[in-house]
């Protein structure tokens, strides 16, 4: 069923948040779309629904399949298919985030395997843009409600 | 506040002006937020936005670095305020309108006690 495979896409990343907060960010359909998505649908337990629009109609669809509350997210990820999407069909790749508490930051790493060779660089260059707006969003201090005054 | 409600109404924009909240954002980076999305089509989003005042726009060298504006949203969030204190205060009405009969029958026998 599975063609060829490049290897993983191995990715670390130092966040000035803990664990709980970066976690969020990975979760809650507004926390992720304040560094991946325009909008998402998520449903974070095993077998739930992990959708992400990037705008443009990109569409990422996954599925949660572990979740080891602020420690470990694993989710498969593939691309609904449409002109500029990458050629990975929904279920066919896995993403392994774990967070690792360290003085107060987590040390965030990502694995995601199961790649075809052909949508490796578009993943390389997509989690190297993504995982530091993730880093300054998670880090933001807290927002207070009346910031606007 | 028609040109600021129809920036805001495309999840795309949004996601735009999340990434440039806190900090001023070249063109460039802003564009691989979407890689599934023409660089013409970014840019045509990026001038919406700051055609509605919701971005101030800077250029340094080659650069185009955008920033959000908070005061672009002025209108919106005083009409939203508005809006929301109004229904508040029906809120407040409804609510001390539902509870009268029981406050006033629970006040009831303190008077009498009281003037026994």
């Amino acid at each position: 069923m599975t063609g060829p495979q490049s290897g993983a896409v191995e990715r670390t990343i130092r966040i000035g948040a803990r664990p709980e907060t970066v976690w969020r960010f990975w979760t809650d359909p507004e926390r992720i779309c304040d560094w991946w998505g325009a909008s998402a649908e998520l449903d974070p337990r095993p077998g739930g629904i992990c959708l992400v629009m990037l705008g443009g109609n990109a569409v990422m669809r996954g599925e949660f399949v572990e979740l080891v509350p602020y420690r470990r997210i694993v989710f498969t990820l593939g691309w609904e298919p449409a002109p500029g999407a990458p050629p990975v069909a929904p279920g066919s790749t896995t993403v392994t985030v774990t967070l690792t508490e360290d003085g107060g930051d987590t040390i965030l790493t990502l694995s995601h395997t199961g790649l075809p060779p052909a949508a490796r660089d578009q993943h390389v260059s997509g989690w190297s843009h993504f995982l530091p707006v993730l880093a300054s969003a998670a880090a933001r201090r807290p927002r207070t409600t009346a910031s606007t005054d | 506040m028609d040109a600021t409600m129809h920036a805001l109404a495309d999840p795309t924009r949004r996601a735009i002006l999340r990434l440039v909240r806190d900090d001023e954002v070249a063109a460039g980076r802003i564009a691989r937020h979407f890689p599934a999305m023409s660089r013409p089509a970014v840019s045509q989003h990026l001038r919406v936005l700051a055609d509605a005042g919701l971005v101030a726009v800077r250029r340094s060298g080659n650069l185009r670095l955008y920033r959000w504006r908070p005061e672009g949203l002025g209108d919106v969030t005083a009409f939203l305020e508005e809006m929301w204190s109004d229904r508040l205060m029906a809120l407040k009405t409804a609510a001390e309108r539902a509870e009268w009969p029981a406050r006033a029958r629970a006040k009831r026998p303190r008077i009498r006690e009281a003037s026994d």
